[in-house]
Formats: structure tokens, C-alpha cells, sequence
């Protein structure tokens, strides 16, 4: 697949410069990037890995994409699907020279209101699309901390949570149907508006599948409606286990609020110091708690959330008075990735996720491993789901510090995966954690996932060393009976 | 046919079962007691290309192309609740549990899978492998949503499991949801674990004369019969009472789950929400049926088969892009009416996606969409 050694300088290959004679042809010359600056700028994400880029294409239509695919097949050169590059995981990074397909002008919406679906281009960005749906009192129901920025063919590819997943799924939860160009560049229709569409639900695997089966051009997503009523509760606490308590005793009473957050002491000072929302900096813990719906059950489960926090010793309870308030303690919870800069100029959130009920414990753990590594950390997490983004500053020009790094997220990983969890709850393997599969797959397994993978791309055009550890498809069980004389 | 029999029957003697009602008579009925046993099943069947019917309750057994097994795979053994963790909000099932049961139990706890009501004698694999959703859906979105892991016996006799048991999680392809609606053509559906919601304090069925646009803000469910609409709410007592007076009609404090159609036939019309006031105006006055408004289903009971009627039927649905399956029906009727329709597009790559898993096509062949 890969044409060349990476030592090779891409610029000056003869198949390069017919590559990029191909891609302008098609696109023209402002929508084909292949000067260095460029290839550099897209050759990451919002990660710390640096991948190689051979070209950026910046398609407008499905057609385009498809030839694009069509010429990169033909050069035998990679494909690396991108939306606004805020993955975390190295989804993103391009391996080896690839042709990067940059998909933020594909911009449409169509809204079906009757149906509350949208077909939405790969390029929109989350909030706008709820921006765009508002007027219909309508919205789509992923918030990644990213809305702002991310688009919703990454969150199609990662199967992108946020907060308000608690109650809602995740993503693929709210995918009807993907338009995605194949391997061979033909145009197929997954899903579709109907309900369980017939046949097998291959929709649903190429949602998270970080764009290593096809490039999913537009979605058809389901939208929500705006809850009438909302209550935005902050809960401070002494101790981290009062405010898991509190998490686990307010689905223990019988409600899944729309939103359960939680965040230690140390990133609710980095985040208090960055937005001014009167968080307590002095508490071990603030859990934030929303609840939406029907303004009669917005009050009662209010209370509730009160309740059960005052008997799990909240030293403060504050209730936003207005939308605003609500909006400024959710800024605080959103900003808690951007308040880090000003700490540290590097970061590596991390996301795994365990049983909710293991929270305590595995905390404990994470601040051992910090402690041991000789690096800050701070958690901030979506607590009613059990998915951790244990976060560290560093400074990536400090000598060694790196492997300290990814020795200690490897370690945090393992924990997590010991406790019953698992390696990511919305943010994806990607590069960064493909080779920790191995913790929660077996070879078998691993083969299977491989083999599923080989059905859509069998060249591996796609988005190639992602997901999956190399040599996963190694594994050939033969027949697990001989073949025998028996009949 | 019968040495073939006699000599299935010495090879799988450690896992034969009683017969089962409604099950060929010809075939050889096995009812392993473990995913490994199951493996050896299947990867003796897998070895000498012998068809294999999986049957759960047979409750869903009217749903796709006959199958003509050779062996019968009963879930009947596999019928323990593995692990159930009420404060993660999960739980682990293996395949021949009865839906019923697990409901029943999980209610201890108030606590619901969100399966299908009314669900006979309907195993969690069985619906599972049918895709088959209750009416809370419009809520809580269909079965897929609440597959989190899953134990698959492949055809070849391979045990895959896929996702972890965690109610939000990226790891890996989404192979839960894949085998959700599969039919077993991936293999058997051995064990999954389900995410779980608490059930509510108030439980009321509001009964309605006539239609309302939405019904009030997400209702738990809504049916539209031909001359009633039932609206189903949850929540906190305050809750409900507000909603109730919003709606008007009269109410039940329970919910009131109507019972499977009357007819010979059974269909399911699935189609984008907003056609289902249009696609209501084209059924015959003798059929009775369950809309399901914001899902975009119709459930249809038919008492008088016409083959002529449903195929116009057929077309006016699938040129609008859905779909009008048979759900159940007399033997004779498949051979009139395909159970599925026309095939979706991108058949080649679910032909090459059910390869990988069975390569033989031993698992309920036929049974998907275009033959497969």
C-alpha cells in the first residue's frame, strides 16, 4: 500500500507531483494543499501525534469525494478522512503520506420537521446544527465539549458523546442513515428514514468506525426536541466518594438526568480561574446535575437531586436562577479543556470508562499513577455514564516527559479495564489506544473486527493502522472440528 | 434423509433436546447448555454446509424466507441471567431467557430493558436477532440502543464477543448493534449484556377520541388504533397528572399494553413518521392496526389474504422509501408474497459482511433480505 519509505522526501516523487496534478484537475488549484505549511498543519489533530500528509483535498460535493477516492485508489496512496480535527485519539493522523480528505464544506442541511430528521452534510459543525434547528424547537442531542468546533461527520466517525448523553445515547444513537463512499468510490446509501430498515444494520458499524470503512459524506440524523423546562443544579463537596454517592443515588431513586458532571479540585480551580462562574474552588468535588423535561417533573426531580445530595453531606447546593446562570456553569464544565492552557501549554485528556459504581476506586488509582509519574493531573468526568477524562498538563519541551505521559495513560487504561471498563467512552482508539486492545479483546476477537473491516476495504485504503493493533488478522482458527468421517 | 438424521443424532448426542412444537419434523433439535457447546454445534454444521435453524420462543419464527434445517438449534439451555448490576444500570443475558422473566425480575428493582410489551413467549436472543422494538421505543429508542456486549457463536463455530459492559463505550466496531436485526446470519446470539432504565413512579394510559399533533413533550409511547388513540406516560406523580389534563380523555393509572393483532397475517409497515397519516388512509377498512406515530411502524392484523392488495400496498410503501414486512403468516403465503420485499441497496457488502462470520451460510440461510 505505501509506496515509499517515509525517509523519502514526499515533494520530490514523481507520483506525488502526478497525484496533485490529478487532485487540481478535478478541484481546481485553491482546493488542492500541498505546499509544506499545509501539509504540516493538517498532519495532526487535536491530540499529540504528528502524522505524514501527502495532500489536503478540500471536496465541496459526495461526487468529488468519490473521485478523489477513485485517484488515491488508483496511486494506491491512503485515505484519510477529516472533519474539524478535534479528535483526541490520533483518528486523524495520517500514518504514512495519504491523501487527506477534508470534509468541512459540505455544508448542507435539509430539515424534515414532520419526521424530526435533518440530512446533514459531513462539514456542519454540532452547533450549528442545533442553531439551525432551533427555530423548529428542535435539536441534535450529541454535545461533545467540542460543539462549537467539531463537525458531524467526527461525530459520526467517533460516535461522539457529551454530556447530555447520560440520557439521550451517544451519536449512534441518533443516526437514521449514512451516505458513504466505498472503497471503490461508488456512493451507498446505509439506512434510511424508515424505522429498522431491512437487512443487516451496517449503518450502525460504520458509525464509529473512524473512517476506516468509507467516507461518510452527509447523515441523516434523528433531532430532539427542546425540553420546556430545565434546572441546572451545583453541588459542592469534601470528599470525592460523597459526590459519587450522590451520582449513584439519584439513578438508585429512579431518575437519568439529562446531565451528571463531575469535576475534582484541581480543574474546578483551573476552570473557576479561566470563566469566574463562582465554582468552589475549596471543595473536593462539584458534581453538576441538570434535569430537562415537562416543568412539573423538572421541579420534583429538582428536589430529588437536592435531596439525595444534602444526605450525602453537599457542604453548598446552588440552583441556577436563569438561563444565563445555566449557561455560565456549563461554560465552566465546557472550558474545562481550554482552562488547562493556562497551566500548562500541553495536555493529554484521556477517556476510558467504568462501571459507575467504581468511580471512587478508580480515581484513587489515577492519582496514585500521577503521583507516581510525577505529573498534575485533574479529572473532569461525565459521572452518571462512568467515562473519566483523567486530564495532565505538561510541557511537552521537558525532557522525557512524554514517555512519562504515556507510560501513565497506559497504566490509567489498565486500571480502568481491570475495574470492568473499558478503553474509550466517546472519544475513540484511533492511534493513540489501538495498541491497548489487546486488554479488552482476544485474538479471536480482534480477528473478528479485522474481518469486518476487510469486507468494506480490503486494500485498506481507509484510513489504514487505525483501531486496530497490526496483525490483528493474523489469527486463523481453522475448523474448530476436523473435518471428519462422521456421516 | 434418515441415515443423514441417525447420524447427526449419534454426533450430536450430547446436546439433543426434546422436540419442539412447531419445529420441522425432519430435523434434528439440539439444545446446547453452553456458548462452547454451541460452538461445537456449529462448527460441526459449518464443516458439512448442514443448515441450521436457531429458535428461540418461536414467537418471531413468521419473520423472513423459510428456512429448511437439517439442525435445529434451541436457545432453551442458554437461559441464565449472567449478571445483573441495577446500580450500573446493566445487565447480562444469555440468549433463551425469556423476556418476560427477565422483566419481571428486573422490575424487583424497578427497573426495565425496554423489550417489547407484550412479548408471548419471546426470548431476549429472539428479539434481539429480530430487531424487534416494544412500544416505549418512542422514548427510549429501539432494542439496538440497548446493546452494549455480545457473546456471538459465528457460523464457523468462533465465540466473538464485542463491546464491554459499560453503558457508553467506543471500543472497537459496534459489533452489539450489528447483530441487532440480523436474523442469525452472523451466527447465534449467544449472551448480551442490555442497558437498563429505572422505571417510573407513575405509570397512566390517557385514552383519546382523536389525534393531537406530538402529544404533549416525548411521551413514553403513543398508539393509534382506528378508533382510539392511547397515550403513554412515566414520571413522577406530578408529572403525570399535569400531562394528563394537558391531553384530556379518559385515564388508567397503569399501562395498558394492547395485545397482538387479530388476523391470519401479520405485517409491519415501517416508513418515515411524517407518511403516517397518508399510509393510514390506504388500509383496507377489514384490517386492524397499531400506528405508531414519531416511529414511523404500523403494525397490521389481515384478516382476508390478498395477495393482490398487499403487493399494491408493497409498492405505494417502498416507493417512499420504506418497507412492509411479513411478520406472520400461513406457509402458503410466503410463496405468494416475499417476506421481506425488494432487497436494500448495497446487498453485495452485507453478502461479503455475513462471509466473514459464516462462511458456509449454515445459520438460518435465507432468512435476511435477497436471499441471503
Amino acid at each position: 500500500m505505501i509506496p515509499f519509505s517515509r525517509a523519502q522526501p514526499v515533494m520530490a516523487s514523481v507520483w506525488h507531483v502526478t497525484l496533485v496534478r490529478e487532485l487540481k484537475d478535478l478541484l481546481g488549484e485553491e482546493r488542492v494543499l500541498s505546499d509544506p505549511l499545509r501539509r504540516h498543519v493538517y498532519g495532526k489533530d487535536g491530540g499529540i501525534r504528528r502524522g505524514d500528509v501527502a495532500v489536503v483535498t478540500l471536496p465541496a460535493t459526495v461526487g468529488e469525494v468519490a473521485e478523489i477516492v477513485r485517484i488515491a485508489a488508483r496511486h494506491e496512496i491512503p485515505v484519510v478522512p477529516r472533519g474539524a480535527g478535534t479528535g483526541l485519539a490520533g483518528g486523524a493522523v495520517p500514518t504514512s503520506p495519504s491523501v487527506v480528505v477534508s470534509l468541512t464544506r459540505l455544508t448542507e442541511i435539509e430539515v424534515d420537521t414532520e419526521s424530526r430528521t435533518a440530512w446533514v452534510g459531513a462539514g456542519v459543525l454540532n452547533l450549528d446544527l442545533s442553531e439551525h434547528t432551533a427555530p423548529f424547537g428542535l435539536h441534535f442531542a450529541p454535545d461533545p465539549s467540542s460543539q462549537a468546533a467539531c463537525t458531524i461527520g467526527g461525530n459520526v466517525a467517533n460516535n461522539s458523546g457529551g454530556p447530555h448523553c447520560l440520557a439521550e445515547g451517544s451519536t449512534v444513537n441518533h443516526v437514521l442513515a449514512v451516505e458513504m463512499v466505498n472503497a471503490t468510490g461508488e456512493v451507498l446509501m446505509l439506512g434510511g428514514d424508515a424505522p429498522d430498515p431491512i437487512g443487516l444494520d451496517v449503518r450502525g458499524i460504520v458509525v464509529g468506525s473512524e473512517g476506516t470503512l468509507g467516507i461518510v459524506t452527509r447523515a441523516l440524523v434523528k433531532l430532539t426536541p427542546n425540553p420546556p423546562a430545565a434546572r441546572t443544579l451545583l453541588a459542592a463537596y469534601e470528599r470525592v466518594e460523597d459526590a459519587a454517592a450522590t451520582v449513584s443515588g439519584i439513578i438508585a431513586a429512579g431518575i437519568v438526568p439529562a446531565a451528571l458532571e463531575m469535576m475534582d479540585q484541581p480543574m474546578t480551580i483551573a476552570v473557576e480561574r479561566f470563566v469566574g462562574a463562582g465554582f468552589p474552588t475549596d471543595a473536593a468535588a462539584v458534581l453538576l446535575a441538570e434535569v430537562t423535561g415537562h416543568p412539573a417533573a423538572v421541579t420534583a426531580e429538582a428536589e430529588l437531586v437536592r435531596t439525595v445530595a444534602e444526605s450525602n453531606h453537599a457542604t453548598q447546593i446552588r440552583v441556577a436562577a436563569d438561563q444565563a446562570e445555566r449557561d455560565l456553569l456549563w461554560k465552566g464544565r465546557k472550558a474545562a479543556f481550554g482552562a488547562v492552557a493556562q497551566l500548562a501549554p500541553d495536555y493529554y485528556l484521556h477517556d476510558t470508562v467504568v462501571p459507575r459504581t467504581k468511580l471512587v476506586d478508580v480515581l484513587v488509582k489515577v492519582y496514585e499513577i500521577a503521583d507516581r509519574y510525577d505529573l498534575a493531573i485533574m479529572n473532569v468526568f461525565h459521572a452518571g455514564d462512568g467515562n473519566l477524562h483523567p486530564l495532565m498538563a505538561f510541557d511537552a519541551s521537558e525532557e522525557g516527559v512524554l514517555d512519562r505521559v504515556h507510560a501513565a495513560a497506559d497504566e490509567v487504561a489498565r486500571v480502568c479495564v481491570e475495574a470492568g471498563g473499558s478503553l474509550s467512552g466517546e472519544h475513540g482508539i484511533g492511534l493513540e489506544k489501538r495498541d491497548l486492545m489487546p486488554l479488552v479483546f482476544s485474538e479471536v476477537d480482534l480477528d473478528a473486527q479485522a474481518r469486518l473491516v476487510e469486507a468494506f476495504d480490503p486494500n485498506k485504503l481507509f484510513n489504514p493502522d487505525k483501531v486496530l493493533p497490526t496483525g490483528s488478522r493474523c489469527f486463523d482458527l481453522g475448523r474448530p472440528i476436523p473435518e471428519g468421517t462422521w456421516i | 434423509m434418515t441415515s443423514l438424521r441417525s447420524a447427526l443424532q449419534r454426533r450430536l448426542a450430547a446436546f439433543l433436546s426434546d422436540p419442539i412444537e412447531g419445529v420441522p419434523d425432519e430435523a434434528v433439535v439440539v439444545a446446547p447448555a453452553t456458548l462452547a457447546d454451541a460452538a461445537e454445534v456449529l462448527g460441526a454444521a459449518s464443516a458439512h454446509s448442514l443448515p441450521v435453524l436457531v429458535w428461540g420462543g418461536g414467537t418471531h419464527q413468521g419473520m423472513g424466507g423459510r428456512v429448511d434445517p437439517a439442525i435445529v438449534l434451541s436457545t432453551a439451555r442458554l437461559n441464565s441471567i449472567v449478571d445483573w448490576q441495577p446500580d450500573d444500570l446493566t445487565v447480562v443475558v444469555e440468549a433463551g431467557v425469556r423476556v418476560r422473566d427477565l422483566e419481571d425480575r428486573l422490575a424487583e428493582r424497578d427497573q426495565t430493558a425496554v423489550l417489547p410489551e407484550v412479548p408471548g413467549g419471546a426470548t431476549v436472543g429472539g428479539v434481539v436477532a429480530a430487531g424487534i422494538s416494544g412500544f416505549r421505543r418512542l422514548r427510549y429508542g429501539p432494542t439496538r440502543d440497548r446493546m452494549l456486549e455480545v457473546d456471538l457463536v459465528t457460523g464457523d463455530g468462533r465465540i466473538v464477543r464485542g463491546g464491554g459492559r459499560v453503558v457508553k463505550n467506543v471500543t472497537g466496531y459496534d459489533l452489539p448493534r450489528f447483530v441487532a436485526g440480523s436474523f442469525g446470519s452472523l451466527g447465534l446470539i449467544g449472551r448480551v449484556c442490555l442497558k437498563l432504565w429505572p422505571l417510573s413512579e407513575a405509570r397512566r394510559t390517557v385514552t383519546l377520541v382523536n389525534r393531537q399533533p406530538g402529544y404533549g413533550y416525548r411521551p413514553l409511547a403513543v398508539i393509534e388504533a382506528r378508533h382510539q388513540v392511547r397515550v403513554y406516560l412515566a414520571g413522577t406523580s406530578a408529572e403525570v397528572e399535569a400531562r394528563t389534563a394537558e391531553l384530556g380523555g379518559s385515564h388508567e393509572d397503569e399501562w395498558l399494553w394492547p395485545g397482538p393483532l387479530e388476523g391470519s397475517v401479520g405485517l409491519s409497515l415501517r416508513l418515515a413518521p411524517r407518511l403516517l397519516p397518508e399510509i393510514l388512509g390506504h388500509i383496507p377498512s377489514s384490517w386492524s392496526y397499531q400506528a405508531l406515530p414519531g416511529v414511523g411502524e404500523v403494525r397490521i392484523g389481515v384478516r382476508d389474504f390478498d395477495a393482490e392488495t398487499l403487493r399494491a400496498l408493497r409498492r405505494w410503501v417502498e416507493s417512499r422509501g420504506g418497507a412492509l414486512v411479513l411478520t406472520n403468516a400461513p406457509a402458503e403465503v410466503y410463496d405468494a408474497f416475499d417476506a421481506w420485499g425488494t432487497a436494500p441497496p448495497g446487498l453485495d457488502l452485507q453478502r461479503r459482511l455475513v462471509a466473514r462470520f459464516d462462511p458456509d451460510r449454515i445459520v438460518n440461510p435465507g432468512r435476511l433480505p435477497g436471499g441471503l
